[in-house]
């Protein structure tokens, strides 16, 4: 494993000012690094295929320059931040780019990138259908399947059972000591700040599976140890949206005397909550990306082909994991966040914050550009939703 | 697709050559309109659709149900001027302003409906407005916005609800060898699933061979259409784009009786192919430039068009996305679920093998490069839009390639589908008699290079 | 426990992104003085000198104010403020104390608007609009300057209409073209006006109406001080409107009342002696040095 001056924290700390440097001494050491875009691509058979998955993200503080050559200005921002950096060669340590039809402009991101971006000399589009219908199950383990095979010629090696199920438990595992370390942020006030815990995660999403998890145990046991506790806060929050990346969102909220204590993102429980189950196959993997993992670009209702509507009942079949994590967390506010131009998100909200509303959580939208300038006025509304909150 | 009603100039030169079988197939759309309202008003369940590239629209048509599509009608409040108040009542109920003006301008009407009308159609809802929904069905083929506004919905109304399944992808992967058969077998399975539904709600059985009837129509159809736009590449382009847009919902989505359709549409194809025997022009000044239209127009400005047209611009093609490609062979299935599927499919999946042979990885720059070939265009008006993403984000690439692989340009304007204070008029014209300059340039570039435009 | 002096003052400074303002009340809340000043480039030095304004007009020292609260955009240039408090949860508290059964205010301010929903006197829920000048008082100077009329003259002169003008343009520097085309057709000044105050306020209702407008509806802010404007307000909204007498102070003066219960709160607790022996010492040496 790897040998290092710094531990738990400080390391996650470290990684996230620079994520892409473990990665690019892997390459050095002759590992394939396999870059993917949002949470739909199966991580497993990377891992499975020897290889080094590495979660993509944008740059918050990197003014985009290049993009508008190859895609207009309304569209979500943080995925033009990903074309841009990929112009400007700031993934060039990927070997590959493997992207999902998660929505409209993901999917002509991943089209742009092989187009444009020559770096990479492996890309692939994995569709996904829009609901989780049965049918759909099996078209979705299709398209992994095809993802399978595309990945086996570029390791030059093929995929068995058995090492796909070891990837499976070690990813897993992975999952499961995030659920841990998010059981430490129960407690008030929680055992690591929301900027911490957004650390650890971005660490792990650039670093091999078992790395990964070596990091979480060295946190997990730091934090239940440390003497330094976070302050109590007035107010416990849940954070809710798409790609929330960056450390200055949660800096900004808790800032304004709240602590961030569970989130509903992508960056976030969105990956970490749900396994892969046995039999660890791709009929499994199709049933944890496309059914379990919770995403609003999945189409759900609460039963397919019902004729009869409940707008509360179908709401609770939607969202009541946020329920959930509202009681477990003992949460008394909600920030919803997004992005301007994203649908998939945009729709929710207000559907959201009703259901918020019957459970009693006040709540707030915020809608930003994914740029670091953009916060300041955010800034004022989270203090003022705060101050609203008894 | 609609535009409110010109009254006849006939002191003035009319600037676009207006085909006479287009209005046929115009009154057809707004006859269908009067008759879908009247059918609601008797109390007929009325189903609300998104364009789902005929999936949806042939099985619904065969069970003889009631149907209207808000894409449709948002384009009518847009071009008779009456978005504004369902625009802003959406708004008001929190949802964010970026988004698409077709999906504002419904779920501003049904909160005006549910919320503020109770329950009855608002009274300034243009053509008598849209009745209330037994089923909202969505689709996910072309853009999101497209299921989640139905999902939204859900706020007004306790209509049941469906979304409709079609892939898209990239062109690489979009011809792997064993492909078809699993996605053909998965829309299958989904369209079986979606007519139980259908049966169970509206309590009435499939009558299949009425389904098989009306596939063949459309297909009939298709191939009526597809054979229109081939005619249409003769010099002078013998049809204007508006005149297609007001002339294409019998065929987008089948509005109305289809075996008059078939009918309007063979009438259509003769009218055409006269006029390019007599080399007459779909607009009555001189050609001058033949230009391309991608992707949705204007429906609050198309007069902007006639005053394009007095300066010689011929828009001899337009909007892929309207266009269905040549029907497939489809008398080898005998299952008409599978035809349904592999026609629908067809609308993309026809061209990703060329374009994987041209080494284009995004399927609509394919489809434009074979236009801009087909037609012999100088120039392309590209016109993305600030609250559409799916209908614009491919421009800026189909501009890149058009220009590196056939050195055909083009002219890049800002606007929007329903809100009109985003185009500039006056500005787009200045502009335009500079971008003739560029369009003169390229031709000379093009034929240096051996091409034959 | 130590108890209250009878004579305790609390203070409110809203430092702005035009104005400043500062409100000294006393402990019953009401208001013993108010200053407003532009605020200029510099926010320490702004802060200071609108605090010592104010401290003139009420016949004041430093010493005699117990708990001073900073808000409004430069509220982290206050040193000597002991706490802050966001300028809409002041504007809330400010517009209550002056009419306790409020339930909507609107502020537009020089460069941006807020719509605050009030219950009960407190804040429950708000929006704002800080990236567009249509509908903000920016939007006005503006207008002022394109007709060559001054900013504090040119309400009275929309009232003499029934019939304003549209104006169509959603961007402010659009909006500046139409006015001129306008006045060169031959339009009549009072219509243009009108229009232009129809503008803005439409702009801000679409805002309100997304937390459902409910009466006594308030309106403040500098733009709130033009009768034109508050004509448009009460026609665009349906409803009448109130404006308090100085309407531009109504954030301070939250922020003021809010140093108050804070202050109560703190004495309560018996937190106060020592909070403030701590800050007095800070307060002198910054006020001292940079306030001229």
């Amino acid at each position: 494993m790897v040998t290092t001056t710094t531990k738990g924290l400080s390391r996650a700390h470290e990684i996230y000012a620079d994520r892409g440097n473990r990665a690019r001494e892997l390459r050095k050491a002759g590992k394939k690094i396999v870059g993917y875009i949002c949470l739909y691509p199966p991580v497993e058979i990377i891992t499975a295929l020897g290889m080094v998955p590495f979660r993509v993200f944008g740059d918050m503080s990197e003014p985009i320059t290049a993009a508008d050559q190859v895609s207009t200005t309304v569209v979500c921002p943080f995925l033009r931040s990903i074309i841009d950096l990929g112009l400007k060669g700031k993934f060039n340590f990927l070997d590959g780019i493997v992207g999902a039809h998660t929505c409209d402009i993901g999917m002509t991101l991943v089209i742009s990138w092989r187009d444009y971006v020559k770096d990479a000399p492996f890309t692939h589009l994995i569709d996904v259908p829009h609901t989780d219908h049965a049918p759909a199950v099996d078209y979705f383990e299709g398209q992994i399947n095809s993802f399978k095979r595309h990945l086996e010629e570029f390791a030059g090696e093929k995929l068995t059972g058995d090492k796909l199920k070891r990837a499976c438990e070690l990813h897993n595992r992975q999952r499961r000591l995030v659920r841990e370390l998010y059981d430490l942020r129960k407690s008030d006030p929680p055992l690591l700040t929301s900027t911490e815990t957004l650390e650890v995660l971005v660490s792990l999403f650039s670093l091999p599976v078992e790395e990964g998890n070596e990091l979480l145990e060295e946190v997990i046991k730091e934090v239940k140890e440390r003497k330094d506790r976070p302050a109590k806060k007035k107010a416990r929050l849940l954070v809710w949206g798409p790609v929330f990346d960056n450390t200055s969102l949660y800096e900004l909220i808790e800032s304004a005397d709240a602590s961030v204590v569970v989130d509903d993102t992508c960056v976030g429980t969105r990956a970490f909550w749900a396994d892969v189950k046995a039999p660890y196959d791709l009929h499994a993997l199709a049933q944890r990306y496309l059914v379990d993992l919770k995403c609003p670009r999945t189409y759900r209702q609460s039963e397919p082909g019902e004729t009869k509507r409940d707008y509360d009942k179908d709401l609770d079949s939607r969202f009541n994991y946020i329920k959930k994590a509202v009681t477990d967390w003992n949460v008394s506010g909600a920030i919803l966040q997004s992005v301007k131009y994203c649908d998939t998100h945009g729709y929710e909200v207000p559907n959201l914050r009703h259901y918020l509303d019957t459970l009693g959580i006040p709540s707030i939208y915020i809608e930003h550009d994914y740029s670091e300038r953009s916060l300041a006025p955010i800034k004022t509304r989270v203090e003022a939703f705060v101050e609203t909150l008894g | 697709m609609s535009e409110t009603a010109t009254p006849a100039k006939t002191e003035q030169k009319r600037a676009i050559n207006r085909l006479k079988s287009m209005y046929p197939l115009r009154n057809l759309v707004q006859q269908d309109y009067v008759n879908t309202l009247q059918a609601s008003n008797e109390g007929k369940p009325t189903v609300w659709a998104m364009l789902n590239y005929w999936e949806g629209d042939l099985p619904l048509k065969a069970m003889g149900l009631n149907i209207v599509y808000p894409e449709n009608y948002a384009t009518l409040l847009a071009a008779s001027g009456t978005a504004e108040p369902f625009l802003d009542a959406s708004d008001s109920d929190g949802f964010p302003t970026h988004m698409c003006g077709y999906g504002r301008s419904t779920i501003g009407y049904s909160y005006r409906m549910m919320k503020e009308n109770g329950g009855k159609i608002p009274p300034d809802a243009p053509m008598g407005g849209m009745a209330k929904p037994a089923l909202l069905l969505g689709s996910g083929i072309i853009c999101d916005a497209r299921f989640k506004w139905f999902q939204a919905l859900a706020r007004y109304f306790d209509a049941p609800q469906w979304c409709l399944e079609m892939p898209m992808m990239a062109t690489a992967e979009g011809t792997e060898a064993d492909l078809e058969e699993y996605q053909v077998k998965f829309l299958v399975k989904e369209l079986k699933d979606f007519i139980s539904f259908l049966e169970k709600l509206f309590k009435k059985k499939m009558d299949w061979a009425r389904l098989e009837e009306l596939i063949d129509l459309a297909v009939r159809i298709h191939e009526t259409t597809y054979q229109i736009s081939e005619v249409r590449k003769a010099i002078p382009g013998p049809m204007h784009s508006t005149d297609f847009w007001s002339s294409m919902p019998p065929a987008l989505f089948f509005a109305g009786d289809m075996k008059v359709a078939l009918k309007c549409y063979q009438d259509m194809l003769a009218e055409v192919q006269e006029r390019v025997n007599n080399k007459a022009s779909g607009i009555n000044y001189p050609e001058r430039y033949r230009l391309i239209f991608a992707e949705l127009p204007p429906w609050h400005s198309l007069k902007f068009f006639d005053k394009l047209a007095e300066m010689g611009w011929n828009f001899v093609f337009e909007s892929f996305g309207y266009h269905n490609p040549k029907p497939p062979d489809l008398s080898k299935y005998s299952d008409p679920c599978e035809k349904l599927a592999r026609l629908s499919r067809n609308f993309m999946f026809n061209i990703y093998e060329e374009a994987k042979r041209d080494n284009v990885s995004n399927a609509v720059v394919e489809i434009y490069l074979k236009i801009a070939r087909g037609f012999k265009a100088d120039g392309f008006f590209m016109h993305p839009l600030i609250s559409c993403r799916a209908a614009s984000c491919s421009l800026r690439t189909v501009q890149h390639f058009e220009q590196e692989k056939l050195d055909v340009p083009s002219l890049w304007v800002e606007g929007d589908i329903i809100d009109k204070r985003v185009f500039n008029p006056q500005e787009v014209l200045a502009r335009a008699e500079a971008f003739e300059q560029t369009m003169d340039h390229y031709k000379k570039v093009r034929k240096s290079r051996g091409l034959d435009w | 426990m130590e108890n209250a002096t009878p004579a305790l003052f609390f203070a409110g400074i809203d430092i702005g992104s035009t104005m400043s303002k500062a409100v000294i009340v006393d402990a019953d809340g009401a208001m013993r003085a108010y200053v407003v000043g532009p605020t200029g480039a510099e926010h320490r030095l702004r802060a200071n000198r609108v605090m010592e304004d104010a401290l003139q007009k009420a016949v004041l020292a430093l010493d005699d104010i117990a708990y001073i609260v900073s808000t409004g955009y430069g509220r982290v240039n206050v040193p000597f403020a002991d706490k802050q408090i966001t300028e809409l949860t002041c504007h809330a508290r400010g517009v209550a104390s002056l009419f306790p059964n409020v339930k909507t205010a609107i502020d537009i301010g020089g460069q941006d608007a807020k719509v605050l929903k009030i219950r009960n006197g407190r804040l429950i829920d708000f929006l704002t609009n800080d990236k567009c000048a249509a509908g903000t008082g920016r939007f006005l100077e503006v207008a002022a300057e394109t007709l060559g009329l001054d900013l504090n003259e040119m309400g009275h002169i929309s009232l003499q209409t029934d019939m304003p003008v549209k104006i169509n343009s959603l961007c402010t520097i659009f909006a500046q073209q139409e006015i001129i085309s306008r006045l060169s057709e031959g339009t009549p000044l009072p219509d243009i006006l009108a229009g232009v105050y129809i503008a803005i306020t439409t702009r801000v209702v679409k805002l309100a109406r997304q937390l459902k407008v409910e009466p006594p509806v308030v309106f403040t802010g500098g733009v709130a001080k033009n009768v034109g404007m508050v004509k448009a307000m009460e026609t665009v909204l349906g409803m009448p409107v109130l404006v308090p007498q100085e309407p531009l102070i109504t954030g301070a003066l939250g922020a003021a009342i809010l140093a108050r219960d804070q202050a109560f709160q703190l004495i309560q607790k018996d937190e106060y002696r020592v909070r403030r022996d701590k800050k007095l010492g800070e307060a002198i040496i910054d006020f001292g040095e940079k306030s001229r």
